[in-house]
């Protein structure tokens, strides 16, 4: 494999001063002068007539500027892509915690007092809340005149609860099971998650500065935002301005636009600049989680394991609307079973409204859900089967040059020696004892597509100005623009800076989601780094008349290999003071990587019996990767991930009650914390295959795929006992032990009877 | 509620800068730095005082900011974030976190520094599962916790 300088060492990240030191600015911390801020009046019930908005008492309150309701905003439509969210809820509310209205006040306080003092009366009307309420026959249709939103990616030829319908797979089903000597049915239910990132949703608009909208809010798709909030209210796109901040955390949840277009109205109708953050109850009641889900599978299998047809059907909890998700559905659904080959797959993906909080992206949306799914069942079917696991999955794993269940094809794919390599590492099926267990689960994922654009400046000091449309979100990008840039052109991480452009630099940009990050920007990164590398060394062959093809960049400075003589960036640039050395790219790929990346993961769990406590002893995590750019930042990511993971299999849920989310705030939610830390180990399988220069894979969802069904796997291992419901809690183990134990003495009684 | 709110004169130091001003007496210290003094360091995420992105040391202890009041800490002396730095040279926990890996987003990153300092201050040399009991009311989503361990340990090892 290829060696380098400064790519595959552990970096500082370029953002670590200032975020240690408390002044990295997040959308959270802009403050403007004269800005006020703006709380919303959230609906109480779930599905309702709007009859009648008082806002008296809340104007009376002194420092109160303002209240804009429904009618005022009448038809500014919100949306990622489908535009079916109304900026606030006109004549209909559908869920609890929709905004009805906005208080506009000197301070937040203020302006949360006044929001208690908006009067609402509301006149019901029937609710949906679950998946089987929006299907049954004679349900309410929440969005009756759907029909006129715009962006569903198949319009719908009449209005319904089912906004979202497709169908992907391989093969015919119908001929595989058909040729199944056994066919195995199960149903897995997933719940509801918030992201849960730190910064919550913030942004401060002034509507007019400078003649412009001017925008600070916490994103990481600004340039799909500025479209979708110059749709909102109506103005034409040049007209907005997003300033770069660093954005809290995101997972998925900050690529769509949120208060923006509220804040705008806000804004215009004060004259003032003004703020919203969402706290965190507002987050939990209101927020876009992880969609809750129901999926359904069947699989035909032959005697010696041969799995002849699987099908899948997958139905999404959508909530109230569809608008914040980025793609207008969950875009992960198309990539689920990647690790198996079956030569006949469907996959029925169906997403429905209901009166509850609108569902968004989080993580791995949609191959979360069906991973789930998915690992489960086919650890089951191979424990009823009594075959042997590893066997069964080895049976049927994808192997080079074969079709995935998608109908789609990979390059390099190592999905058995990620598996081989999990199983080695573990010494599986070792460490049982009394509920004691083991389980292991596969995924695979490839990462998305997107355009991006890079530009590198070495300028006069000798330093490095790299600019990027790229919000860091966290995950360390801009670091790894860094990187590249530091190693092409010969310098060290420090004497590089990383500026974020606003939202006037390019045309468009797809920022950070779908583990594209890497895959798009380093493409940009090494063309601009070797323009700028090209000037640099013409430049010196010019001034000194030293022979090009001698002349190579490093330690900032050009040095004649064949002399040994040099001259420093910054000599070389005070000597010609008029000249520029810059590079500029872009890179656009669009669809899924050529390479995907395979994930073995194990859990071993020990279960505490009379609790039905679970302790989750040791995870491994395989992972079948190219180049690490940087290992800290690698591992931070698969860290992250798996604990996200954890949260989701064991402990995180928003639970709905009459369409009201329960969890009122971070006390009511568990996340994990550091006493829930496994014993965790990483093996990480490089390769010098992989996409662009430096054959690079993605790494920030992968290892979250597979977390819930390795545990839940380990949990049958280790009592028995198929658990189909997540959040795996111990109240749930408890009761399945007690059916299980209760089932065993009847079977018994029957036998002796 | 609608009169206008009752303030209260203030007078506090943070980070060895003494501050006067009034308050309305239901300003959290949280809101009184971010916004009366554009400590915006600090940063408040759960507001209920379970997830330590507010810390901040008052008196020499750790204190959730979202949950005390403004007019509570009058006379006191306060050290937030932008005080744990003499001017460019960071303290070793900060430069710790930095070399480990122990910060993503950074967002809870102001709240875990400080508990971590306020730990090796107690505890030079805190055990894994010391470190994990004292740092448990400080959430992280993005980092798994894993490198925020090593750089507490690492700093343990250069206090
Ligand atoms: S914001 Fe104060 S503890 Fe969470
Ligand atoms: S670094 Fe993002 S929450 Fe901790």
């Amino acid at each position: 494999m290829t060696t380098y300088n400064v790519i595959g060492k552990n970096a500082a990240r370029k953002d670590g001063f200032a975020k240690v030191n408390g002044d990295a600015e997040y959308a959270i911390d802009v403050a403007l002068p004269g800005m006020l801020h703006g709380k919303a009046v959230r609906s109480t019930v779930p599905h309702a007539r709007i009859v009648k908005i008082d806002s008296s008492r809340a104007l009376a309150l002194p420092g109160v500027h303002a209240v804009l309701t429904g009618e005022d905003v009448a038809g500014h439509m919100l949306g990622s892509r489908v535009r079916d969210v109304p900026v606030l809820a006109n004549r209909v509310v559908r869920f609890i915690g929709e905004k009805v209205a906005a208080v506009v006040a000197d301070d937040e306080p203020t302006a949360e007092r006044a929001r208690n003092l908006v009067e609402v009366e509301y006149e019901r009307l029937d609710s949906i809340f679950t998946i089987e309420d929006a299907l049954a026959n004679g349900a309410p249709v929440l969005h009756p005149n759907m029909l006129s939103y715009q962006g569903y990616i198949k319009p719908p030829e009449q209005p319904s609860n089912v906004f979202f319908a497709n169908v992907y797979g391989v093969g015919d089903v119908e001929l595989g099971f058909a040729e199944a000597d056994q066919i195995f049915e199960d149903t897995y239910t997933t719940q509801r998650q918030h992201p849960a990132f730190f910064e919550p949703r913030a942004c401060v608009v002034h509507a007019d500065l400078g003649g412009r909208v001017q925008i600070w809010t916490s994103t990481k798709t600004p340039y799909a935002l500025k479209g979708a909030i110059a749709l909102a209210i109506g103005v034409d796109n040049d007209k907005l301005l997003i300033n770069p901040t660093y954005v809290g955390g995101d997972f998925g949840g900050k690529g769509c636009p949120w208060d923006e277009a509220l804040c705008y109205f806000l804004s215009e109708k004060t004259g003032h600049p003004v703020k919203m953050v969402m706290d965190y109850q507002e987050e939990f009641e209101a927020g876009n989680p992880r969609h809750g889900s129901i999926v359904k599978v069947r699989t035909g299998v032959k005697n010696d394991g041969t799995i002849t047809a699987h099908h899948q059907d997958m139905i999404f909890n959508s909530g109230a609307y569809a608008g914040l998700m980025p793609l207008g559905y969950l875009a992960g659904t198309d990539r689920i079973a990647a690790n198996f080959r079956i030569a006949n797959a469907r996959f029925d993906h169906r997403q429905v409204y209901t009166n509850t909080v609108p569902g968004g992206y989080m993580r791995g949306p949609g191959e979360v859900q069906g991973t789930f799914a998915m690992e489960s069942h086919m650890d089951e079917i191979a424990r009823k089967m009594g075959i042997d696991i590893v066997e069964f999955r080895r049976k049927n794993i994808l192997r080079p040059g074969d079709i995935t269940p998608m109908n789609e094809t990979f390059s390099g794919v190592r999905a058995e020696e990620t598996l081989l390599a999990a199983v080695a590492k573990a010494g599986y099926p070792l460490a049982t004892g009394p509920y004691v267990g083991v389980g292991i689960s596969m995924c695979s994922r490839p990462a998305g597509g997107g355009e991006t654009h890079v530009e590198i400046t070495v300028e006069e000091e000798g330093t490095v100005l790299l600019r990027t449309p790229i919000f860091e979100q966290g995950s360390g990008v801009h670091t790894v623009l860094a990187l590249i840039a530091a190693e092409e052109l010969g310098t060290t991480l420090e004497n590089i800076r990383v500026v974020p452009w606003n939202t006037d630099a390019v045309e468009n940009d797809s920022g950070i989601a779908g583990s594209r990050g890497t895959r798009m920007m380093v493409p940009a990164a090494h063309e601009a780094s070797l323009q700028a590398k090209t000037e640099l060394l013409n430049t010196a062959a010019e001034l000194t008349g030293w022979p090009i093809e001698q002349l190579e960049s490093k330690d900032s400075a050009v040095v004649n290999m064949a002399s040994g003589e040099q001259i420093g960036w910054a000599d070389l640039l005070g000597r010609v003071p008029d000249r520029s050395i810059m590079g500029r790219a872009s890179n656009k790929e669009m669809g899924l990587a050529e390479y995907t990346t395979f994930a073995a993961q194990i859990a071993e769990v020990e279960i505490d019996p009379e609790t039905g406590r679970i302790h989750l002893r040791k995870f491994l995590s395989v992972h079948d990767v190219g180049t690490i750019l940087n290992p800290i930042g690698h591992q931070g990511q698969i860290n992250g991930s798996i604990v996200t993971g954890l949260g989701y299999a064991l402990m995180e849920e928003l639970p709905i009650e009459n369409g009201r989310v329960t969890t009122q705030s971070f006390a009511d939610v568990k996340i994990p914390t550091m006493p829930d830390l496994p014993e965790l180990e990483t093996l990480l399988l490089e390769s010098d295959e992989g996409e662009g220069p430096y054959k690079v894979r993605s790494i920030g969802e992968a290892p979250l795929l597979g977390v819930a069904p390795a545990i839940a796997n380990a949990i049958r291992d280790a009592t028995g006992v198929r658990f189909y419901d997540l959040p795996l809690t111990a109240e749930k183990i408890l009761t399945g032990l007690r059916i299980a134990a209760r089932s065993t003495i009847y079977d018994h009684h029957e036998e002796t009877a | 509620m609608t009169s206008t709110p009752i303030k209260q004169a203030v007078r506090v130091t943070v980070n060895g800068t003494p501050y006067s001003a009034e308050v309305p007496t239901y300003r959290t210290l949280v809101d009184f730095l971010r916004y009366d003094l554009g400590l915006t360091g600090t940063k408040e995420t759960c507001s209920v005082g379970v997830c330590g992105a507010c810390t901040v040391m008052l008196d020499g202890k750790m204190v959730s900011s979202c949950l005390t009041l403004a007019v509570r800490v009058n006379d006191a002396e306060i050290q937030t974030i932008e005080g744990v730095a003499n001017g460019d040279e960071l303290h070793p926990v900060q430069q710790a976190f930095i070399d480990n890996g122990g910060f993503q987003c950074g967002a809870c990153t102001p709240g875990q520094i400080m508990a971590a300092k306020a730990l090796l201050e107690e505890n030079s040399h805190p055990s894994e599962d010391e470190i994990k009991q004292f740092m448990m009311g400080n959430l992280c989503r993005c980092t798994g916790y894993y490198q925020i361990i090593d750089s507490i340990k690492a700093a343990a090892e250069q206090m």
